[in-house]
């Protein structure tokens, strides 16, 4: 066993560390915040920089390394400030399912455009009638001739409404049984006639990232948008979200790292009856505890991590780190507040953004309890 | 100490600020019976800046060449080169200016003269103790020398006051000198004249001053509307001006402006001392940190310890309902 | 047109509590993060800038641990093409002077047109190696320099003076400067140079190597000590306004009236 980052990983960080500083201003993540503005400009220099798609593989313009590496950088992004963080390392989001089971022309056509940062990518999974079960969808693809036609409405599409393509879940065999074998997924470009994206606006938190509900209305894609093999989908979706749950492990590990920091700044600045409350043990313990919830979340995110990059599909491992990291950042957020006292609990603190940003995390790619039923059905087997 | 030989510093006919200041830590180090001597290299027809110094040295050795008008270091060198047996000293005190900063390490490495730079105080104690500061400022360094006939310390601007001159008859001890040789390998081309900008600091009563604090480009507004609520203008520091985040003109320092306004409110500056040289006579200096160890406070008349994206928009909103502006009318 | 920049890697300090330790002669680095000294991530930057309008290559030069390939391998990341690193006990306690004697040293072996320092460093603030260096390798040199251009075997540049002045000088190739931060903006590590430099290996050497006595450098080889650090005395200092926001800005719309301050 080996609990340090390698010379690369290390460089990896502090370039990462070294961007978002120079950066993800605070003031501006305010305004952008409040304007419910994707932050463009620094997505197109962190893709400049190689720091979108890195998990790519090079000749797909990517770097070749694991998604390991994409945590490292996720974490330091979404430390440095939760919402322009969080926006730009997810404007890949579900690009891995054309790199894991699409074709060579499919990945060549769109990985290094999203790399590049040209395009962005999103994912379309849930359903309004039903969230995470994925198991039946109401949006059917029917073939005709060279096509699919694709019908029905998705929901909470992260990047919806900034997306150049997006990944789209489709029941192609209604008669199938189990029915999610009869599921396809198909890259579905944002211009296509009969798409349309609302915006889902006034979020909790996320506001820098766009959220929308999508119509599809006779979508016509062309037939090789089918992504692998007809029939796959439900699988391949699967698949992804073992490796999409530890990227948002990370950004919860990196939001609750980013409170934690905050939290300590701001005891060894405020002074109360005299002293800095730094001084004050109360405030050293919940130091204390934060600090090693976050090395706890820090831990089983990596380990997640470096397992897929093993190439080991564990979904019992990644419902852990996901679930693990998620409760953190909500809690290390909450405390961070409670030790900023009044001054936490208004917008123009980090924290308070930072608590809003979190929560997300245990929601979506997912909920908790979502995770929990994954991690049991394996302990225990599944009661029916 | 009994000898200490000064440097004098000059430019576009001009003797610089610090000449006089390491001329009157010199008259300190010797004591009475000791000896100051002036070292000034220059071209005859500065002669005249000679009568400014040789009231206050007693020795003034004036190196006049037609090649020394404008500061080269490899003229310079070969004219020092001529005199360097003849002045008889134990330390010579040059600035750490640019000058200074491009010529002292030069000479003290050619001629394996025991030195360190930027003192803001030195001893004489038997041996040499020189008092320089170190990470900005934040500590400060006891730095003794090799002993050796010669030693050569820089001296840091407004580290020592030039007020209180003594006055002594001293004698000049005009060489003409003989540069020769190819020194086109550094040559001097001419001055550059800091742009003029729309906005003269040096002539503000009241000046908002912004520092790294500040942050980025898109937060100099925060400043500006305190500026214009309290009729200033905003200026800033080192960090501000090198990520042109507002022009050169608008830096106050020693590579900036020299102001002298009735108020100056620094917001996010940490006050290093080249900061500091270039507003430390402003009538009230108000200071916004979050560190309260920043040396700004140290300067500074009064202080507030609390960040200034907190202070600055209360503070404006305050300034605006005395004058009666109220937010809504503007 | 080939290049050597030298750098150092230095403690951030700007918001630190700063400690003394027991020896009294250095400052307890634990817990401090190490970076790239500012000046000479200007100077590297400097450097790829000239590379990639004339060509040639980048050799980067540091001083120290092990510890110190992390600044190296930052400024091979950013563009630089070789590394080295000198290393030796025997350098421990050196002084501007006897830097300067070990950078001399090591540039002699390396070709080069051109050198580049950082005009000081973040930590001892000398601001002395890079001109003294110049002086050992009898090389033309301007310190102080922010702006750069090369024509031919000349380069004209300008160095800042006080007050806003600044100072155009030509100098003729091979040359020695000290860049002053804000010359240019110091681009950010990109994954892509972490990757192609990955396995680069950086180049050792010693006192021995550089055909250095221990004599000539370290403590012994140098020309001033350090005897004792302290906390400078914090002087008068400014009389802190405490409160509640609203206290606090009530009392400096005071101050500021009663001092001129609302012209």
């Amino acid at each position: 066993m080996d609990f340090e980052l390698n010379m690369e990983q290390r460089e990896i960080v502090k370039a990462a560390r070294e961007f978002a500083e120079g950066e993800f201003d605070p003031q501006l993540a305010m305004e952008l915040e409040k304007a419910h503005q994707f932050p463009f400009d620094i997505r197109k220099k962190a893709c400049q920089l190689g720091f979108i798609g890195i998990h790519f593989p090079e000749e797909y313009g990517g770097q070749g390394y694991g998604i390991f590496e994409n945590a490292l950088i996720v974490e330091e992004f979404c430390r440095r400030d939760s919402g322009i963080g969080s926006a730009v390392v997810l404007s890949d989001f579900s690009s891995e399912i054309i790199m894991r089971f699409g074709s060579d022309a499919q990945k060549k056509a769109y990985l290094p455009k999203v790399a590049s940062g040209e395009y962005i990518s999103g994912g379309g999974y849930t359903e309004p009638d039903h969230g995470s079960d994925i198991t039946f969808m109401n949006t059917t693809a029917v073939k005709d001739g060279d096509t699919y036609v694709i019908n029905g409405s998705k929901t909470f599409i992260t990047n919806g409404g900034i997306a150049r393509f997006l990944i789209v879940l489709c029941q192609t065999d209604e008669n199938a049984s189990p029915t999610y074998r009869g599921q396809s997924t198909f890259i579905v470009p944002t211009d296509s006639e009969g798409f349309e994206a609302v915006e889902i606006e006034d979020k909790m938190g996320l506001r820098m990232t766009s959220t929308s509900e999508i119509y599809l209305n006779n979508v016509r894609v062309p037939a090789e948008n089918l992504i692998g093999k007809y029939g796959r989908g439900f699988y391949q979706v699967l698949e992804f979200f073992d490796e999409s749950r530890v990227e948002i492990a990370a950004q919860a590990l990196g939001i609750a790292q980013g409170a934690l920091d905050r939290a300590v700044a701001y005891i060894k600045e405020r002074s109360q009856f005299g002293r800095k409350i730094a001084a004050f043990q109360v405030n050293q313990h919940k130091a204390a505890d934060m600090a090693t919830r976050v090395e706890l979340a820090r831990l089983i995110v990596y380990k997640a991590a470096w397992n897929y990059d093993k190439g080991r599909i564990d979904p019992v491992l990644t419902s852990m780190a996901k679930m693990t990291a998620g409760r953190t950042a909500v809690e290390v957020c909450d405390e961070a507040i409670q030790m900023h006292g009044g001054y936490g609990y208004i917008m123009e603190n980090e924290v308070e953004r930072f608590y809003r940003d979190a929560k997300i995390t245990e929601i979506y790619e997912g909920t908790r309890e979502i995770q929990k039923n994954t991690i049991a059905s394996t302990l225990v087997g599944r009661f029916k | 100490m009994e000898k200490i030989a000064v440097w004098v510093e000059h430019r576009q006919n001009e003797i610089r600020d610090i000449t006089f200041e390491m001329l009157g830590k010199a008259h300190q180090l010797v004591g009475d019976g000791g000896q100051v001597i002036a070292l000034f290299l220059g071209d005859p027809s500065q002669k005249g800046l000679l009568d400014k110094i040789t009231p206050h040295a007693h020795r003034t050795v004036a190196y006049l060449d037609s090649n020394l008008k404008d500061f080269e270091p490899l003229r310079y060198q070969a004219a020092f080169a001529d005199i360097f047996e003849k002045v008889d000293c134990q330390l010579i005190l040059m600035g750490q200016t640019a000058f200074g900063m491009d010529f002292a390490p030069a000479v003290a490495a050619r001629w394996e003269i025991p030195f360190t730079t930027d003192i803001v105080d030195v001893e004489v104690d038997g041996g040499l103790i020189a008092v320089r500061q170190m990470y900005s400022g934040k500590v400060s360094a006891k730095v003794s020398l090799k002993e050796a006939d010669k030693m050569l310390c820089t001296v840091r601007a407004g580290a020592f006051p030039a007020e209180d001159l003594p006055t002594v008859s001293g004698e000049v001890q005009e060489i003409t000198g003989a540069v020769e040789g190819d020194f086109s390998a550094r040559a001097f081309v001419e001055y550059l004249e800091a742009a003029v900008g729309d906005v003269d600091i040096t002539q503000a009563d009241v000046i908002v001053s912004v520092g790294r604090g500040i942050k980025d480009a898109d937060n100099i507004p925060v400043a500006q509307e305190l500026a214009d609520a309290l009729g200033g203008v905003v200026a800033c520091s080192r960090p501000v001006a090198d990520k042109k985040w507002l022009p050169k003109e608008r830096q106050v320092g020693t590579s900036g402006k020299t102001v002298k306004p009735k108020v100056y409110i620094a917001l996010g500056i940490s006050g290093a001392f080249q900061h500091q040289a270039g507003m430390k006579n402003a009538g009230t200096i108000i200071a916004v940190n979050k560190d309260p160890k920043a040396p700004i406070f140290g300067i500074a008349h009064y202080g507030i310890v609390d960040d200034l994206f907190k202070v600055v928009p209360a503070l404006t909103e305050k300034v605006k309902e005395l004058r009666g502006w109220g937010n809504s009318d503007k | 047109m080939d290049i050597i920049v030298c750098i150092k890697r230095v403690p951030e300090t700007a918001e630190a509590d700063l400690v003394i330790d027991a020896s009294k002669k250095a400052i307890d680095t634990d817990g401090l993060v190490f970076s790239i000294n500012e000046w000479d991530n200007y100077a590297v930057e400097a450097a790829i800038q000239l590379k990639e309008s004339v060509g040639g290559t980048i050799t980067v030069i540091s001083v120290g641990p092990e510890e110190n390939n992390e600044v190296l391998r930052r400024a091979l990341a950013m563009g630089a093409d070789e590394a080295l690193r000198l290393t030796d006990p025997a350098f421990e306690g050196s002084d501007a002077y006897a830097m300067a004697k070990i950078l001399a040293a090591a540039v002699k072996d390396i070709p080069h047109d051109l050198i580049l320092t950082g005009v000081q460093a973040d930590d001892d603030g000398f601001g002395a190696v890079g001109v003294a260096l110049a002086q050992m390798l009898g090389l033309p040199y301007a310190a102080l320099v922010t702006d750069i251009q090369l024509d031919g075997e000349t380069l004209t540049v300008h160095r800042e003076l006080e007050g806003g002045l600044e100072e155009v000088d030509t100098l003729k190739l091979p040359a020695l400067l000290t860049i002053q931060t804000g010359i240019n903006e110091p681009r950010y590590v990109s994954i892509m140079g972490i990757r192609r430099v990955a396995r680069k290996e950086i180049g050792v050497k010693g006192a021995g190597d550089l055909g250095l006595s221990e004599e000539a450098v370290g403590a012994k080889g140098s020309l001033s000590r350090i005897e004792e650090l302290f906390f400078p005395p914090v002087g008068e200092g400014a009389e802190i306004i405490e409160g509640t926001m609203d206290e606090k800005t009530e009392a400096l719309v005071k101050i500021l009236k009663e001092r001129g301050g609302i012209a």
